[in-house]
């Protein structure tokens, strides 16, 4: 389907005999900002290097742009079309910052001029400061600047604000929501930082242990799950994990917090059977999904 | 634009071989600037001869170093632990490994080749008349592909070691094969150390060619086993 750019199933990666990803599903549509969320050693940064052709996959099958990347060939095909920010920030530390975009430039032939004008007034760049000279942040601004101005239609981000500070953040954060809101760029970016997922994601992924836990539309995923708090006079009885709809229970003292993405109603109304002291349906935020399903019981 | 790239990423380690080569060229006359002479009965040669084996072994010197960085990596250390600095910048754009080795290693192939020949060429000017310009040629020729042997090793070794210990264990390799060709004969015939000096050779004697077509062979052979390294490799 060609408006899936990002498709990968059942993707399986070991580090010498130990599982890193273990049947990941994950699919991103065309012109989505799509949040990748994970807790450490999630497999999130592993994933990233898969679809790169970094790492050499154990199973399963990664599609970019509609084609597989099964060979280099296709890989080379698709890294044409897209741009990838590593973690690291690494640039070349024997070029200045105007060399390393002529370097990026000769890769691209829809390279953007204008864009390129764009960032680096917006970034204050340095044109003829060395890239050692530059701190992280002017190094973050650097790498985006080589991923938005080459024209791509798919960035690929792995947590492009880490170490940032809030003002820089906010500069980044807004240039990719721009770039994706007048391009139409596919945004795909690893991040532990809830916040700036909630603010310019439309779609979320979240994995863990190496598998998919969830996989849709932010709004929809909010307006599917509710946290159900349940006050007991004692401990909370142990037949509440078993509700059907129930994803994850967490146990306090003598509260029992639920959360439910089917038959709240029913849910509430089996909890009340046991005789709480009392019962509160919430809304959920992203921080709740995230702790529920990347944490474990 | 990656030999550009390349020749920003060893333009230092060329012009330090180049340093090198100066110095060891100079060296001669800085000695007898401050009176050091040759004591008597000691042949003048003995000094043209001192300075081709220094070349020599800076034959072998500046195919290690230039052989280093870029290849598979782009920190010095610690790329067998998963650092590999701009390496990762480098894999997301859309060249193919085999691109990025062939113009790496053609590159310092390259400027191995230039400062070979230059030095080739000094040893045969420090003598002059001994040789005729095709004589002079044809030693040029095998010091440049002999050297190239080294020169293939050091990149197989850069796909697979930090460039700390690929510089080191590059040069002990040759240490290896230098005691190996002292102590037997089938070594001496092939090596390619051998075959790169004029003190084996002499350059008015016929073309060396098993330690020639020895260097070729194992230069074809260390090179593709790089490129299945590099192409086999995780980031």
């Amino acid at each position: 389907m060609n408006d899936i750019i990002i498709a990968v199933r059942n993707l399986s990666k070991s580090y010498s005999g130990r599982p890193a990803l273990r049947g990941l599903d994950l699919a991103v549509p065309r012109g989505s900002i799509c949040g990748f969320l994970g807790r450490n050693g999630a497999g999130k940064t592993t994933t990233l290097k898969l679809l790169l052709g970094m790492l050499r996959r154990d199973a399963g099958e990664i599609c970019l742009f509609g084609g597989s990347v099964e060979s280099e060939a296709s890989s080379v095909a698709a890294r044409r079309r897209l741009a990838f920010v590593s973690e690291d920030k690494e640039l070349y530390s024997f070029m200045t910052v105007s060399q390393t975009i002529r370097f990026t430039r000769a890769f691209f032939p829809k390279w953007r001029r204008d864009l390129e004008e764009k960032y680096l007034d917006l970034f204050r760049l340095p044109r003829e400061k060395a890239v050692p000279k530059l701190s992280k942040g002017m190094r973050t601004q650097l790498m985006l600047l080589l991923a938005m101005a080459r024209g791509a239609e798919l960035l690929i981000m792995d947590e492009p604000t880490s170490g940032l500070d809030p003002v820089m953040t906010e500069e980044i954060l807004q240039a990719i929501a721009d770039l994706a809101a007048s391009d139409g760029t596919t945004v795909f970016f690893s991040s532990h930082q809830l916040a700036e997922v909630e603010q310019i994601c439309d779609r979320v992924c979240l994995i863990d242990d190496g598998q998919t836990v969830i996989d849709g539309v932010l709004d929809d995923l909010k307006s599917q799950y509710r946290r159900i708090l349940v006050v007991f006079e004692g401990a909370p009885p142990a037949e509440l994990a078993g509700f059907p709809g129930v994803d994850h229970i967490r146990r306090r003292g003598r509260t029992a917090s639920l959360l439910v993405h089917a038959d709240v109603d029913r849910t509430v109304a089996r909890a009340r059977e046991f005789g709480p002291l009392s019962v509160e349906v919430c809304p959920v935020t992203l921080k709740d999904l995230f702790l529920d399903h990347g944490k474990g019981d | 634009m990656l030999w550009y790239k390349a020749w920003l990423e060893t333009r230092w380690r060329f012009v330090s071989m180049v340093g090198a080569m100066l110095l060891t060229w100079l060296t001669p006359l800085w000695l007898s600037s401050i009176g050091l002479r040759l004591p008597a009965g000691v042949p003048a040669s003995r000094i043209w001869l001192g300075v081709h084996l220094g070349s020599t072994i800076l034959y072998v010197v500046t195919a290690i170093f230039l052989a280093g960085s870029g290849i598979n990596s782009q920190t010095t250390y610690a790329v067998t632990l998963g650092f590999h600095g701009s390496m990762l910048f480098t894999l997301s754009l859309p060249v193919s490994r085999r691109g990025l080795l062939f113009a790496r290693a053609g590159l310092g192939a390259l400027e191995t080749s230039v400062l070979v020949a230059i030095m080739a060429g000094f040893s045969l000017f420090q003598q002059p008349g001994v040789a005729s310009a095709l004589q002079s040629l044809a030693y040029i020729t095998r010091a440049i592909v002999c050297t190239m042997a080294v020169y293939a090793s050091s990149v197989l070794l850069a796909c697979i070691l930090d460039e700390v210990w690929q510089l080191v264990a590059g040069g002990l390799c040759w240490i290896a094969i230098l005691v190996l060709q002292i102590r037997f004969d089938v070594v001496s015939r092939v090596s390619p150390l051998r075959g790169m000096n004029l003190i084996s050779y002499p350059v008015t004697g016929p073309m060396p060619w098993t330690p020639l077509i020895t260097s070729l062979v194992f230069s074809g052979i260390l090179l593709y086993a790089a490129l299945l390294v590099l192409r086999r490799k995780e980031y």
